[in-house]
């Protein structure tokens, strides 16, 4: 029997081979197995996770053995892209998290299982219940094309595009079900994804059956708070302010001021409740297949009034293996129901005038108090309270995906492996916004009553040959498949039901088909020695003839250098390897324009067509076409360290790398007159990465009662821009403020989005001038040619670091995250804390109490001052959790945890807005992220 | 099945190219399409935009030409200075990076394209190919010489703003890297061309509504003639005469109230007797951020939210426009009553020191979204008043204008057109043959014609455009105005244009 040395549970499906034979078998469910060996014979046990035993055998009867936890992690099995490999034969940039690693406090959305946890890795998580999140690797290699990562849920590739009425892409599945995630990051990982793989790959594995009969049950609940407010005036403050005019030359009407005193970021933040409930089963199904089932709820309120995310998951795994295990069939089918309900009014809770109450009772809207002159309502700010009761807006997602795997080995020759997996993934949303008809307006249709619907598809099918074989010296496995995706999306929405000027519409999308030919192969030579080739040939309906095929390759080298006999027997080293790669990637993913080879005319809709006498026609407009447009192309190259000290009590590895991407899909101008737009996306640009990622991981005390570890990762990023289309600076980063407004640039020779602004001037007491800046370019004339670039939004260094302890049976665990040298362009503070806002169009409105420290009075002058770009480097504690566990409390109830826990627990930050975390660098008045008080109990039966 | 990867639009609003013209009646829709960029920014409502880095209402076609023509000069402010551009293009500061001049150049230039296009898809041999019906085919002549009138329109805009143009013909392949052409080249190919089309072009007035006939073709050679000492540095008045005398025996007549003009229902009252083109505009079908929408609700005071008054919101955008006070001294006693002052004054000074103070300076209700009979537009935003790009009025003031230039044509009947001006609108001071002089017929074009986007190109003709003769407020940044270097009498090629055609495209000299 082969047991599990800690808990001497049998250990089923335990490979058991004779050393240097393919003759072998593997445990039952009882971990009870049979082999046929003669004397002398080395018998090999080895089991994912575990360290691989090796026994002589010496005539025993029965052979127990008892396998130990693989601290080492050494032979750790890592997802890769169509297969596994281990840690130790790994040969490209490859990090894998695993349950026990997680992050944990209240993780609604997988990604933030990882935040904070992989090097290189950047997770940005919106403040709304369920928000979807930002992730990039290593800063993302284009610009205009996508710079999310390629995302693989049991070997299905998910689309990158979300749909209205869901959170995000990532929104409905449940944390819950996931197993592990592997990061690939450098080019001899990602290649075998080709097209997609430039911004790295997240494999997330899904937890599969197991035989062993087990339930157990979690529920959390969180208790969140919006701790921070913009400090606009009070409504005393307020009147104080109005009364005081002209305030250095803006006249207001007095008479506009109320009576009342109302905080209207109090009225529309609330402290919200939300819960966890997951339970799990798994076990045999008819006495032989191994089968999980999951069920999950979360109901997370939003901090502001209304707002809400609401999702049931469903998730079956069904693992049966057939024919001595020459077959493995893996089935997952997951079904999730996301419910949200939208609303944000935080623009309107700081501009409305803090003197007026918020309900009236003679109001005809409904009894809120309005802007008004009888009936007829006064242009401004609309009541923030009243709009967010007043509109119903929800999005209904249901998803339903999974994937049918089967494994054959081959009978005849067990070296070699079949794979075929068939992955399936749609969603549809109906999204509904219903506003009042007591909704505030002149206009004669009230209020809005429209319903969308979205339905998106992902249909796969894949498959692969693997063969390995051990020879004398050398190990070799040879990998080779095709795949097959597509994608669809259309939908359609009723347009505002109350409205004759209203119409209904449709869209559909070009299919998106996604055809690749990939093949691998590792060759180890005593080991020490590893070699990776990858080649994946990649097929785009995204493209025109002649430039829909692309070739990726990628190699990589690696030494494990600790198994040199000078190394061997090292105290110190237990692990040293180095590693180097080399590879091209490529990025096809142009969110929206699938079709711009094809020559197209579109048709206006039903707003936009042109009249002929008394009649309307449809105008057809010729579209802008590139029958040229290629892959975008990414060059890695990586030197790694991979090291262990003190029987890997220290392990984790250093990174260093360069990414270029050429030939960047990139909207540049086209010579006027002769496209038919101005703009088209071409193949022109280039983006230079460089990066140092470093990680360690420690295990400082490890005993029986007492345990500490923690992890450290840091990434350095400097990320350039090489080369633009036609040398030409292109104006990004839209603000608000004035419409189209622009903050941020992209020129040769900067970072990307680096901030486009103008010298502020300040006075001798050092306060700023208003529109005063230093003429740069000495002409006398302050205007668009005087603005210069400050800074950007990429962080120079990021920071990780967590850590778990465990003193008996309380495990305590907490991390840290810090950015540096991030700028923020404070838009919440350009855009409103000027004193000409106190006038809000007919009425008086509120500003930010910033507008005191510079005086400023037009938006116009100051907007694009470089006085609003500010350090936002942070030092962020996201969760910190403390925990104790009961053991064997009854025969049924095996143990029970209780945890509690702080989210968002402190910020160190000098930015002056309300969170220095923004992921494109521009902060207009992103949904807070609350601070949450965590409790929740896990039971295991 | 790599075949797969050879996918076809499945919207039902794109159609690919080689299935297009298997309907006969899409010629006549693609034709539209021409016609639709200069009301549409693109297809999918008035926020879409076929064109790039650049906001979608921004580059509405009449909308920069108001900009370029209008707010550039005395007659009109723009209160939201941080709407990019704007602050440039009114306080006369321009770059080559500026947004609405990038908006002009390349709209005008997709009508080129679109005009191009259409060319290349109507030839005899395509259609030969095509068996297009006799009844279709019978119309063919007339809308290539309508897109050819459309194309040379665009080169006339850009000749007069920025002095040259990509020039690209139906010859010129899709992307390909057009030549440039200079005035004089401009002019010579607009004057050929609209001469040359003349013939296909059916008869003034005679054309549906929105589409142009052959008024519009000498409406356009009458004013390259007037402006031709500016372009080519040719007099030739006495052509302007010509063809002005040519439109008015199109048979035009002036509307029966100024205001008819510009109101909701413009393409069905009085004023489809003077307007010669239009560019559409509908609060349902055709919506767009263009001119009239844009002045609509931008004139709506911030003080008088007369919104309702004119058939938009009540607020409006909360006096975005405002009139500079060179404008409203051109409203003296003697106007009091006439119907072209429609200046509201009451409780505002008329002295704009602060540009973003919407309560400082004079308002006007020129534009409306209400109809002659008293209803108002079918959409509180987007209006439905089109925006009367050449009509009978400035014909009259181009005429008597020309004659007293030298061209030729009579006093009487020039000092008759003016007071036909005047006693439209309702104005009893009708004046005699002494009155007429250049300095007035400039001040009757602004009191006529104002933010009808001609005010740049007048006052270049009259040289009181750059240079010190003539200061009005805000001009060259100074709050009272200050002299204008000469280069501003033509704006800079955008950096982006000249970028995308840098072997031909060079920039104005002085940028």
């Amino acid at each position: 029997t082969v047991t599990e040395q800690s808990t001497s549970i049998p250990l089923p499906g335990v490979n058991v081979v004779i050393k240097s034979t393919t003759t072998g078998t593997s445990t039952d469910f009882d971990g009870n197995y049979q082999i046929e060996v003669n004397t002398g014979d080395i018998i090999v046990f080895s089991y994912v996770g575990y360290r691989t035993q090796e026994i002589t055998y010496t005539g025993q009867a029965t052979l127990n053995v008892q396998l130990t936890d693989d601290a080492a992690q050494l032979d750790e099995i890592v997802v890769i892209g169509y297969g596994s490999t281990t840690k130790k034969d790994a040969t490209g940039s490859v990090e894998a998290i695993t349950s026990e690693d997680f992050t944990k406090g209240n993780i609604v959305t997988p990604e933030n299982l990882l935040n904070g946890r992989v090097s290189g890795v950047s997770i940005t998580t919106g403040g709304a219940p369920g928000a979807g999140s930002q992730i990039t690797i290593r800063g993302g290699s284009s610009i205009n094309a996508s710079n999310s990562p390629l995302i693989i849920i049991d070997g299905l590739p998910i689309s990158n595009d979300g749909l209205n009425g869901s959170r995000g892409i990532l929104a409905s599945i449940n944390p819950n079900d996931i197993d592990s995630f592997s990061v690939l990051k450098d080019a001899s990982a990602t290649a075998i994804y080709g097209s997609r793989a430039s911004n790295g790959v997240i494999i997330i594995v899904t937890k599969k059956g197991k035989s062993k009969l087990s339930v157990t049950y979690d529920a959390q609940y969180t208790f969140g708070e919006i701790t921070d407010r913009i400090n606009v005036f009070s409504g005393d403050e307020f009147r104080a302010l109005v009364a005081s005019q002209p305030i250095n030359g803006t006249t207001l009407d007095e008479s506009l001021l109320g009576a009342a005193n109302t905080d209207w970021q109090d009225e529309i933040f609330r402290n919200t409740v939300s819960a966890q409930h997951n339970i799990t089963m798994q076990g045999l199904v008819l006495k032989a297949v191994p089968t999980r089932f999951s069920f999950g709820t979360t109901n997370q309120e939003g901090a502001i009034l209304t707002s809400k995310f609401e999702r049931r998951s469903l998730g079956l795994s069904v693992n049966p293996s057939l024919f001595d295990d020459h077959l493995k069939i893996n089935l997952n089918a997951n079904l999730a129901f996301e419910d949200n309900r939208f609303g944000n009014t935080i623009g309107q809770a700081i501009r409305f005038d803090p003197t007026q109450p918020v309900y009236d009772a003679s109001s005809p809207f409904g009894g809120f108090y309005q802007h008004r002159n009888g009936s007829v309502v006064s242009n401004g700010t609309t009541n923030p309270v009243a709009s967010l009761l007043q509109s119903n807006n929800t999005g209904d997602s249901n998803r339903s995906y999974g994937n049918l795997n089967f494994e054959y080995k081959f009978h005849f020759l067990p070296a070699l492996k079949a794979v075929l997996n068939i992955g399936f993934d749609e969603t549809e949303a109906k999204t509904i916004n219903i506003t009042s008809t007591q909704v505030p307006t002149n206009d004669p249709v009230k209020g809005n009553d429209s319903r969308g619907f979205q339905r998106r598809t992902n249909k796969l099918l894949d498959g692969y040959l693997s063969y390995n074989k051990d020879f004398d010296k050398i190990s070799a496995g040879f990998t080779a498949g095709y795949s097959y995706q597509k994608f669809t999306n259309n939908g359609g929405n009723t347009g505002n039901r109350r409205d004759d000027a209203s119409f209904a519409s449709t869209f559909a999308d070009p299919d998106v088909v996604l055809i690749g030919f990939f093949g691998r192969a590792n060759l180890s030579f005593l080991d020490k020695y590893l070699l990776t080739l990858t080649y994946r040939r990649d097929g785009t309906s995204r493209f025109g003839e002649g430039n829909k095929w692309g070739d990726f390759p990628a190699a990589a080298i690696a030494w494990n250098m600790s198994d040199e006999d000078f190394l061997k027997n090292s105290n110190t080293i237990s692990n040293l390897k180095l590693r180097a790669s080399y590879g091209i990637t490529g990025q096809q993913d142009l969110p929206g324009q699938n079709d711009i080879f094809l020559n197209r005319y579109r048709g206006g809709d039903q707003n936009s067509q042109y009249q002929f006498g008394n009649a309307v026609i449809q105008s057809l407009i010729a579209s802008e076409v590139n029958p040229d447009l290629k892959w975008e192309e990414t060059t890695t190259i990586e030197f790694g360290i991979d090291y262990g000290l003190f029987d890997q009590r220290i392990s984790g590895s250093l990174n260093l790398f360069q990414k270029n991407s050429t030939d960047l899909l990139f909207t540049a101008a086209v010579a006027d007159g002769t496209n038919f737009s101005n703009s088209i996306i071409q193949n022109i640009g280039e983006l230079q990465i460089q990066g140092l990622e470093f990680s360690l991981n420690a295990d400082v005390i490890k005993n029986e009662n007492f345990n500490v570890d923690f992890n450290f990762n840091a990434t350095f990023l400097d990320r350039e821009i090489t080369e633009l289309a036609l040398g030409q600076d292109v104006r990004t980063g839209g603000i608000s403020g004035g419409t189209g407004n622009t903050i941020q640039l992209l020129r040769v020779g900067e970072a990307p989005n680096s901030f486009h602004v103008f010298k502020q001037l300040y006075d001798t007491s050092g306060a700023p001038i208003e529109g005063a800046y230093v003429d740069l370019n000495g002409d006398n004339i302050i205007n668009d040619d005087d603005r210069y670039l400050k800074e950007n939004p990429g962080a120079d260094v990021i920071l990780g670091f967590q850590s778990n302890i465990n003193y008996k049976k309380f495990d305590l665990s907490f991390n840290l995250r810090a950015n540096i040298g991030n700028y923020v362009y404070n838009n919440a503070n350009s855009s409103r804390a000027q004193y000409e806002l106190l006038q809000d169009n007919a009425v008086l409105g509120n500003i930010p109490t910033t507008v005191l420290n510079t005086g400023f009075q037009r938006t116009s002058d100051v907007i694009i001052s470089d006085a609003y770009v500010e350090d936002a480097s942070f030092l962020r504690m996201d969760n910190i959790t403390l925990g104790y566990t009961f053991n064997n409390i009854s025969k049924q109830l095996k143990s029970v945890r209780l945890w509690g826990g702080v989210q968002n627990v402190f910020t160190i930050t000098n930015y002056s807005g309300l969170d220095p975390e923004v992921f494109n660098g521009i902060d207009n008045l992103i949904f807070p992220r609350s601070r949450n008080i965590l409790a929740g109990a896990n039971f295991k039966f | 099945c790599t075949s797969d990867l050879d996918i076809i639009p499945k919207d039902d609003q794109t159609t690919l190219s080689e299935d297009l013209f298997d309907n006969d009646t899409a010629y006549k829709q693609v034709l539209a399409g021409i016609y639709a960029n200069l009301a549409l920014t693109g297809t999918d409502g008035g926020g879409s935009s076929n064109l790039k880095n650049i906001d979608a209402g921004t580059s509405q076609f009449g909308r920069v030409l108001l900009y370029t023509q209008t707010l550039s000069a005395d007659q009109m402010i723009w209160s939201y200075e941080n709407d990019p551009g704007t602050r440039e293009i009114q306080r006369n500061l321009w770059t080559a990076q500026n947004p609405l001049l990038l908006g002009m150049f390349s709209r005008t230039h997709l009508s080129i394209a679109l005009a191009n296009n259409f060319l290349r898809e109507t030839t005899d041999d395509k259609l030969d190919g095509r068996n297009v019906s006799s009844a279709v085919r019978s119309e063919i002549p007339a809308y290539r010489a309508e897109a050819r009138l459309l194309r040379a329109m665009a080169y006339y805009y850009m000749m007069d703003l920025f002095g040259k143009a990509n020039f690209a013909t139906e010859d010129d392949p899709v992307s390909s890297q057009p030549i440039v052409y200079d005035r004089a080249q401009l002019f010579d190919f607009i004057e050929t061309e609209l001469k040359e089309i003349e013939t296909d072009l059916i008869a003034p007035r005679q054309n549906e509504y929105g589409r142009a006939d052959k008024a519009v073709a000498y409406m356009i050679l009458a004013k390259i003639y007037l402006n031709a000492e500016v372009y080519i540095k040719e007099n030739k008045y006495s052509d302007c005469i010509n063809y002005c005398e040519r439109i008015i025996a199109g048979g035009y007549n002036l509307a029966d109230n100024y205001l008819h003009n510009f109101m909701a229902d413009n393409n069905t009252n009085s004023a489809t007797n003077e307007i010669i083109f239009p560019i559409i505009s509908d609060g349902v079908v055709t919506q767009n951020f263009g001119p009239t929408t844009v002045m609509i609700n931008g004139s709506v005071g911030s003080i008088e939210e007369n919104g309702i008054e004119v058939g938009v919101g009540s607020g409006g955008w909360g006096g975005a426009l405002r009139v500079r006070k060179q404008l409203a001294n051109l409203f003296g006693p003697a106007f009091a009553n006439d119907d072209r002052n429609t200046i509201i004054s009451s409780g505002r000074p008329i002295d704009i020191v602060d540009i973003s103070d919407r309560d400082t300076g004079f308002i006007l209700q020129k534009y409306s979204n209400a109809t002659s009979t008293g209803s108002f537009g079918s959409d509180q935003t987007f209006v439905d008043t089109d925006f009367p790009l050449y009509r009978l009025a400035d014909v009259y003031l181009m005429y008597a204008e020309a004659h007293l230039r030298g061209g030729g044509g009579s006093l009487s009947t020039a000092v008759d057109y003016i007071n036909a001006l005047r006693d439209r609108a309702n104005n009893s001071n009708t004046i005699t043959s002494g009155d007429l002089s250049l300095d007035f017929i400039l001040d009757e074009r602004a009191r006529e014609l104002h933010w009808e986007a001609h005010r740049r190109q007048d006052l270049i003709r009259f040289k009181r455009f750059t240079g010190g003769s003539y200061n009005w407020v805000w001009k060259g940044n100074g709050s009272n105005g200050i002299s204008l270097p000469a280069h501003f009498d033509i704006y800079p090629i955008p950096q982006a244009s000249i970028a995308a055609n840098p072997n031909n495209l060079t920039q104005n000299p002085g940028y």
